[in-house]
């Protein structure tokens, strides 16, 4: 293995990594508000990808331009599913449920995409899709680096507006304790329809950075989402700054373990870090005391 | 499995199916599920080839109906397909479904009730070694032979422009890592160097530490055995690196329509192994794309050339024995003539082994400029292989 093999690799984790961080964002989120296993966040993040490239295919335009739309979209789908499904399932059996509820999303996402798109596989053709900056001597591909960009971005935005708002503080309380959050005026019903609309958006971002740089076809949310659930996990559900740390570990993980191990082992990396997280620290290695009371 | 065999085929002799004036075709295709994208395009090539013997007068003077049914693309629902064609359903004769997955248990059922065979996807070598005599693959080659041209042409370089050094990365599955591991015999046997071989599960997204693995090994050829999504996703990943091998060969994806579409210009010089081509001039073939086009206003693929060659290797087979019918002496006479004859169809002249592998290999393909020219073997080359390929 050479040095310079290595400092590539290197590169190349660090921004998968950030790239995982912003796949699943959203995913501890919902949990964190709403204790809603949300098995359609994947689902999203393709639908996402396809209307990034729907909208370069029929405008012509660069694919982050739609985002302009897809993110107040999203937002907004979010709060009307919080508001119209998951708020109806029984408190004390939601997170089963919610398993049940969004699993059929998916499968309804991944039909309309079939039915709408084809199941043919599709690529935005992007003129700096080939396109690196050297660094070092090592090779950094311009559309992961604007993915990661994307994510740095995001994810700031998420941490400042979840730290420094009132709204974040209401969201961060009504994850914390949510009888608590009511008693002190929060009205914790519309701060969770919020949340998952935040939820909701990050994936909009999250799919159109996935499209840059991805072939998308309608069942590829299956091949994300065991991935991103230990992501989740690994970082203490809930936590954003969790998932992001986890994200980062797991991608720098797979990208230097693919070195000796080659790919299909490398890949186990999550799952064995998934393991090795609910038997040695339930809660998670990274971040939400959460996880302590389930 | 011998008693129960013996008695459905009681059941068959005094059953519905070889009395009637049509002839019965059962077939089960992936019309959902993973293999449904080219389940339909096999769907459609066994449609235009039924609709084309019947604009004809028929086969022994006797219409042709498919039955066709979904198994999902589930193996187990495949096996009770065929259960039902051949039972329930009365089928004179069975055609295959698409994917070696499915090949394999369908073949099953139809040897335990003595028919034949005849599939048009089962290109992987575990097809033809589990002593199926009744299966006939109607394509010019297994994956294993799909780059056997371009092993030959490579070896015969001369020594200053031959490939030192080959990089290999496969998909773990049956066909693509058949195909790059056939031409890696050849070539490692030949004395080009392997210098990365990875291989890489179906569910891969991320392409980013294969491409530096074989960017750093700097491979004078790289070898691809690829499906669609994986190849495009490898490629890419190659080029953002700054990779530029002299000589680049992916399975799949670059006959796929949509390869261009999805990596742009960059195509330049790409080599692929295909089966079909709708400008190849076997003499079957113009009235096929021309019956095809008209019937689905495109050109057909390769998935469709396939089934319309199933279509018509069976055919052959019993205008030559002259019956159509479950009768396990009818089916047997079919599968001896297909051992023992060879059948002009739309891919080529076909023959086969005792194992059903057909004795041939596969095209090889080139993007010259920015269109899709076969280059390999010279007898049927339409431009000339680029050596060194342009930079991507």
């Amino acid at each position: 293995m050479t040095g310079s093999l290595l400092l590539q690799s290197l590169v190349l984790g660090v921004l998968l990594g950030g790239l995982y961080a912003l796949l699943a964002a959203g995913l501890t989120l919902y949990f964190g508000v709403m204790r809603v296993v949300m098995l359609a966040h994947s689902a999203f993040l393709i639908l996402a990808a396809y209307l990034a490239w729907f909208f370069n295919v029929q405008t012509g335009l660069d694919p982050l331009l739609s985002l302009l739309v897809t993110v107040p979209l999203f937002f907004a789908v979010g709060v009307l599913m919080q508001r119209l499904l998951i708020s109806r399932l029984r408190p004390a059996t939601l997170t089963m449920m919610s398993v049940l509820l969004t699993f059929a999303i998916a499968l309804v996402i991944e039909g309309a995409l079939g039915l709408v798109f084809s199941g043919t596989h599709r690529r935005i053709q992007l003129p700096y899709s080939g396109a690196d900056i050297r660094f070092f001597g090592a090779s950094v591909p311009v559309v992961k680096l604007i993915a990661f960009g994307l994510a740095a971005v995001s994810l700031a935005s998420l941490y400042v507006l979840l730290k420094k708002t009132r709204f974040g503080q209401a969201l961060r309380a009504t994850i914390q304790h949510r009888d608590a959050a009511q008693l002190v005026g929060i009205n914790t019903g519309r701060i969770a329809g919020y949340g998952f609309g935040l939820g909701l958006a990050t994936a909009a971002i999250g799919g159109t950075a996935l499209a840059l740089d991805s072939t998308i076809y309608p069942s590829l949310h299956w091949h994300w989402i065991g991935p991103l659930m230990a992501i989740i996990v690994v970082g203490g559900l809930g936590s954003v700054p969790g998932a992001a740390i986890a994200a980062m570990v797991l991608g720098l993980g797979q990208s230097l373990l693919q070195l000796p191990l080659g790919t299909t082992w490398a890949q186990t990396v999550f799952y064995v870090a998934l393991f090795a997280t609910l038997l040695l620290h339930p809660q998670g290695f990274f971040g939400g005391r959460l996880a302590q009371r389930f | 499995m011998t008693s129960a065999s013996l008695a459905l085929t009681g059941c068959l002799s005094s059953g519905a199916g070889g009395n009637d004036d049509s002839i019965q075709i059962g077939i089960s295709l992936p019309l959902t599920g993973d293999f449904s994208e080219p389940g339909k395009g096999v769907r459609r090539g066994y449609e235009a080839w039924a609709d084309y013997v019947n604009s004809r007068g028929g086969l022994l003077g006797r219409k042709v109906e498919l039955t066709i049914l979904d198994d999902q693309s589930n193996a187990d629902r495949v096996a009770a397909d065929y259960e039902k064609l051949i039972n329930q359903d009365g089928a004179d004769l069975v055609f295959g479904p698409f994917s070696t997955r499915l090949v394999i248990p369908a073949a099953q059922v139809a040897k335990d009730y003595g028919f034949l065979f005849v599939e048009p996807a089962g290109a992987a070598g575990e097809v033809f070694n589990q002593g199926f005599d009744n299966l006939f693959y109607a394509a010019p080659a297994v994956a294993e032979d799909h780059y056997n041209h371009l092993a030959a042409a490579i070896l015969a370089m001369p020594a200053g422009q031959r490939p030192k050094t080959a990089a290999y990365a496969a998909m773990d599955d049956p066909f693509a890592q058949g195909t790059a591991y056939g031409l890696k015999g050849k070539l490692e046997a030949g004395g080009i160097r392997t210098v990365v071989d990875e291989v890489y599960p179906p569910n891969t997204t991320d392409f980013g530490s294969i491409a530096a693995k074989i960017a750093d090994s700097r491979a004078d050829l790289v070898v691809g055995g690829t499906q669609y999504q994986d190849a495009v996703n490898l490629i890419l990943a190659l080029r953002q690196l700054g990779y530029q091998p002299a000589m680049a060969a992916f399975s799949t994806a670059p006959t796929n329509p949509e390869f261009a579409k999805a990596i742009g210009e960059q195509t330049e010089g790409i080599l692929s192994p295909t089966g079909y081509t709708p400008d190849a001039n076997f003499p079957s073939n113009k009235e096929f794309v021309e019956h095809y086009t008209w019937m689905f206003n495109s050109p057909p693929n390769e998935d469709e050339a396939n089934a319309w060659t199933t279509g018509q290797v069976v055919a052959a087979a019993v205008q030559a024995v002259g019956c159509a019918d479950p009768a396990p002496d009818c089916q047997r006479r079919l599968i001896d003539w297909l051992h023992h004859n060879e059948v002009d169809t739309v891919v080529g002249k076909l023959s086969w082994d005792a194992t059903g592998k057909p004795r041939g290999a596969h095209l090889i393909q080139q993007y010259v400029g920015g269109r899709i020219r076969i280059v390999l073997p010279a007898e049927t080359k339409e431009a000339d292989l680029v050596h060194p390929k342009p930079a991507w």
